[in-house]
């Protein structure tokens, strides 16, 4: 079932598959929008703020990693909410 | 970074070698990359305690990290450290200075560091594992007459039970410690924030599922992370099957993209906020803000 979403579009295949595909896709999609503008933000900010202050360095690279993390993984629940609809329904 | 990428190239390559140096037996079934999820029990034992490949890699990554513990942390303290014992208090300043010290306060860092640090090794260890081709699999390949597992790269923490499980003993402590610091009624009523009290019905419900809520999601980023990275080079390694022998170059050219990224960032990323977070939790559990 997953393979038809990974690889190759039958035209044959089932219409309703194909929606659920596109839309699991589209919502990854638009999720990574989000996390990619937060991750952004996080690392243009520690550029900043080193440029500004660069003793602070060691102590502000944790919470930036810590930051990344956090956004990074939004990423991930889009992603698992949307294999879990796209699996279950 | 050459001789890495060289290392790396080798290594995805390593992957699908003992699959093409097989018969054709297997290669008329569908290649579908969450096979590789699909646990088979390899030894069956009562109590549901069967033995399948995530319980082996969990079980071979606590006898690495137990080595690696020996071997990092018991040396011989000489006058000029060797890299052995640079690269030991690398990971005790790490664990130190970055983990526990960012999240516990400090009359609970003596009784905590060591659970914190133990967490952020054997996650490293099992997240490293998780790329490093080993034959550990559910598929076997008959080479000269004999039945051999192929080469896979997976990863214990890229399913759910194994991040749960982890992720569930930081909660359990989490309270555990509150109620001990603070006692049962001093514990919960540092759940019930700061604010008008017209606002608490709204707040409370909110906060105690804030509560279960970092169980998830503690739980589901180390697992979404490990299975989304692992997914994405079974990916493109399958390319090669699926399609056509000409994507071979792009095919590996991506896996080892997506291969460096994992290993280098990811990996020790996702094992330090773990321990991390670990850390902030119980510590903010052994001292409530207000």
């Amino acid at each position: 079932m997953l393979s038809s979403f990974f690889f190759l579009a039958e035209t044959t295949g089932d219409v309703a598959d194909a929606g659920k595909a596109i839309a699991l896709a589209l919502g990854i999609g638009l999720g990574a929008l989000g996390a990619g503008v937060g991750i952004g933000n996080i690392f243009g900010s520690m550029i900043q703020a080193v440029a500004r202050q660069p003793e602070l360095r060691g102590e502000l690279q944790g919470i930036q990693w810590l930051g990344f993390a956090l956004t990074e993984a939004v990423v991930f629940y889009g992603l698992i909410g949307g294999l879990l609809a796209f699996v279950l329904i | 970074m050459t001789r890495l990428f060289v290392v790396a190239t080798s290594l995805l390559l390593a992957l699908p070698s003992l699959a093409l140096a097989a018969t054709t037996e297997g290669a008329e079934e569908e290649f579908d990359p969450a096979h590789e999820w699909e646990l088979q029990t390899w030894i069956d034992l009562p109590l549901g305690l069967d033995v399948n490949k995530a319980v082996a890699y969990v079980m071979l990554g606590t006898i690495v990290t137990c080595l690696l513990g020996i071997f990092l942390m018991r040396v011989k303290l000489g006058r000029d450290p060797d890299k052995r014992q640079a690269l030991g208090e690398m990971v005790y300043e790490v664990a130190q200075v970055q983990v526990a010290e960012q999240g516990l306060p400090t009359k609970a860092i003596g009784r905590w560091f060591p659970y914190v640090a133990t967490l952020m090794i054997f996650i490293w260890v099992v997240n490293m594992l998780g790329f490093i081709p080993l034959p550990l699999s559910d598929e076997t390949v008959e080479i000269g007459g004999l039945d051999l597992p192929t080469l896979g790269i997976f990863a214990a923490t890229s399913t759910l039970s194994v991040t749960l499980a982890l992720a569930l003993m930081t909660w359990i402590f989490t309270h555990v410690e509150g109620i001990r610091a603070n006692g049962v009624g001093g514990y919960l009523k540092s759940w019930i924030p700061d604010v008008p009290r017209a606002m608490l019905p709204l707040i409370v419900p909110l906060e105690i599922l804030g509560q279960f809520m970092r169980l998830i999601s503690l739980s589901v980023r180390l697992y979404a992370n490990m299975l989304a990275g692992h997914m994405l080079i079974l990916t493109f390694i399958g390319l090669i099957f699926l399609t056509h022998w000409a994507v071979f170059p792009f095919s590996v050219l991506m896996g080892t993209v997506f291969y460096l990224f994992e290993v280098v960032i990811v990996v020790s990323i996702q094992a330090y906020i773990f321990a991390a977070l670990s850390a902030i939790y119980i510590g903010s559990a052994i001292e409530p803000e207000h």
